[in-house]
């Protein structure tokens, strides 16, 4: 083996984990949370790692909880509580919303099935 | 020893190929507009441009809901002051091109989309953004509404002037503004240049184009339980809209009164619990999925075919799904879904 092979496979060693993530990965893997409050940057983190978020929107804190690669509106300073009671979200694409509050939860995951959800 | 490289060859190839797929050139924005959360999602089109169009079309629904809003102070509640005179004056321009596309299609609706009925939703408490809790409105004062029966033919426009002759009318457009500003806010995205868009606003939403190499995929949540029912795929141009009872609702002593009102009865439609409509135009479908949601499984196809829609799926409180021919070829059921499938006659 010549030392231009042993680069090579190197280099295909080291791309192995990407091929995986980009070909072999499941479609619609859940990876992360993102939440977007009022008009600011979407904020995203990690599904895998259980938390609790406080997020404030005009009417108050809504709190995420992400717990078991799922996530939910724990709680939320709206009336309709419509947010809370969607549920855990754990699927890429799902998505609930404190609208009075302003504050949306998306999970959001590897090439996700669905451009767009209709409901 | 070329032969021995070539695996490695065919990986690198295979890299190559997962780095240039359609991903990389999507671009994806979620802003609060419109009174609900709306995403876009680009494809193919320079960032620079993406980001511009995506704060034009933001900027684009604050404006139309603040003119076309119901119940807060804006043209369309100067107008409906106006109606509440019951004498001639001349339209709102900003206004009035919504309402007579309103009018038509009510009226091809057979009045089962009745944007007239403002004063009714107010009574059912839908317009506050809180949702109503506690207690039913007055039996009477429905039957009285109902009795009046406010509707489109009590408005004429000739020209810009418009006249009213039912104290009854209060026009709520939240059954088509949605969809009509759809439409406008496609117009603009093609006047910028980006021909691969879609925009989905709480839920209802108009694509044009591709995702690259393979159409748009959309996926239609079940009424009854988590997840998907069904999927479809758009390309070129088509607009998706669901009317459900599960959108905007309250329960009092477990029973669920939702946002879709039968302006024949002046309570919640209630022998559907879901319509999807597909249509070129969102406008369109987003008046429709409402008229046959109200029309209900025994007569969605007369209501359908006069309002010139012909991809149609109505989910019955049976959870029997009912559609017409070209629906049932265009989606595909999730795995482990299957209904009882109940198809029309074709409607064209």
């Amino acid at each position: 083996m010549t030392r231009a092979d042993r680069l090579l496979l190197l280099l295909v060693i080291c791309t192995l984990p990407l091929l995986y993530a980009q070909l072999w990965q499941q479609d619609g893997t859940a990876s992360h949370i993102q939440v977007l409050t009022g008009n600011d940057a979407p904020v995203t983190a990690p599904l895998a790692a259980d938390r609790t978020l406080h997020v404030h929107g005009p009417l108050g804190d809504s709190v995420i909880e992400v717990s078991k690669g799922r996530a939910r509106f724990l709680s939320s300073p709206c009336a309709g509580q419509t947010c809370v009671h969607s549920g855990w979200l754990q699927a890429a694409g799902e998505v609930a919303a404190c609208l009075p509050n302003r504050v949306s939860l998306q999970i959001v995951g590897v090439r996700p099935r669905f451009d767009a959800i209709n409901f | 020893m070329m032969l021995a490289r070539l695996p490695v060859i065919l990986l690198l190839a295979a890299f190559a190929g997962a780095c240039s797929n359609g991903n990389n050139s999507a671009y994806h924005d979620q802003f609060f507009a419109f009174g609900t959360l709306v995403d876009v999602t680009f494809y193919g089109t320079d960032p620079d441009l993406a980001a511009q169009a995506s704060e034009a079309i933001a900027n684009d629904f604050h404006t139309l809901h603040q003119e076309w809003h119901a119940w807060q102070p804006g043209q369309l509640t100067a107008t409906n002051a106006l109606l509440a005179q019951l004498e001639p004056f001349r339209g709102d321009p900003v206004v009035l091109p919504v309402i007579r596309e309103a009018n038509r299609l009510a009226r091809l609706s057979g009045d089962l989309f009745n944007p007239t009925i403002g004063k009714l939703v107010t009574l059912w408490g839908f317009h506050d953004n809180a949702l109503p809790v506690g207690t039913l409105p007055d039996r009477q004062a429905i039957a009285a509404l109902v009795a009046q029966a406010p509707s489109a033919k009590d408005v004429v426009i000739r020209d810009d002037m418009v006249s009213n002759s039912n104290p009854a009318v209060q026009y709520d457009l939240g059954a088509f503004a949605k969809g009509y500003a759809i439409d406008r806010i496609m117009e603009r995205l093609r006047s910028l240049g980006i021909e691969n868009a879609i925009v989905n606003a709480g839920g209802d939403l108009r694509a044009i184009g591709r995702h690259g190499n393979r159409p748009w995929r959309v996926g239609i949540r079940h009424p009854r339980q988590k997840g998907i029912l069904a999927s479809i795929e758009i390309e070129t141009d088509a607009s998706i809209f669901t009317s459900g009872d599960y959108e905007r609702h309250f329960e009092i002593d477990g029973t669920r009164y939702h946002h879709i009102i039968d302006p024949r009865s002046g309570y919640p439609a209630d022998t559907a619990t879901s319509v999807t409509v597909i249509h070129g135009n969102a406008a369109t479908a987003d008046a429709a999925a409402t008229a046959l949601f109200v029309a209900g499984p025994g007569h969605w196809t007369g209501v359908a075919r006069s309002m010139g829609v012909e991809l149609v799926m109505l989910v019955d409180t049976s959870g029997v799904i009912h559609m017409t021919p070209g629906m049932q070829q265009r989606i595909r059921f999730e795995p482990g879904i299957s209904p009882e499938l109940r198809i029309s006659e074709p409607l064209s």
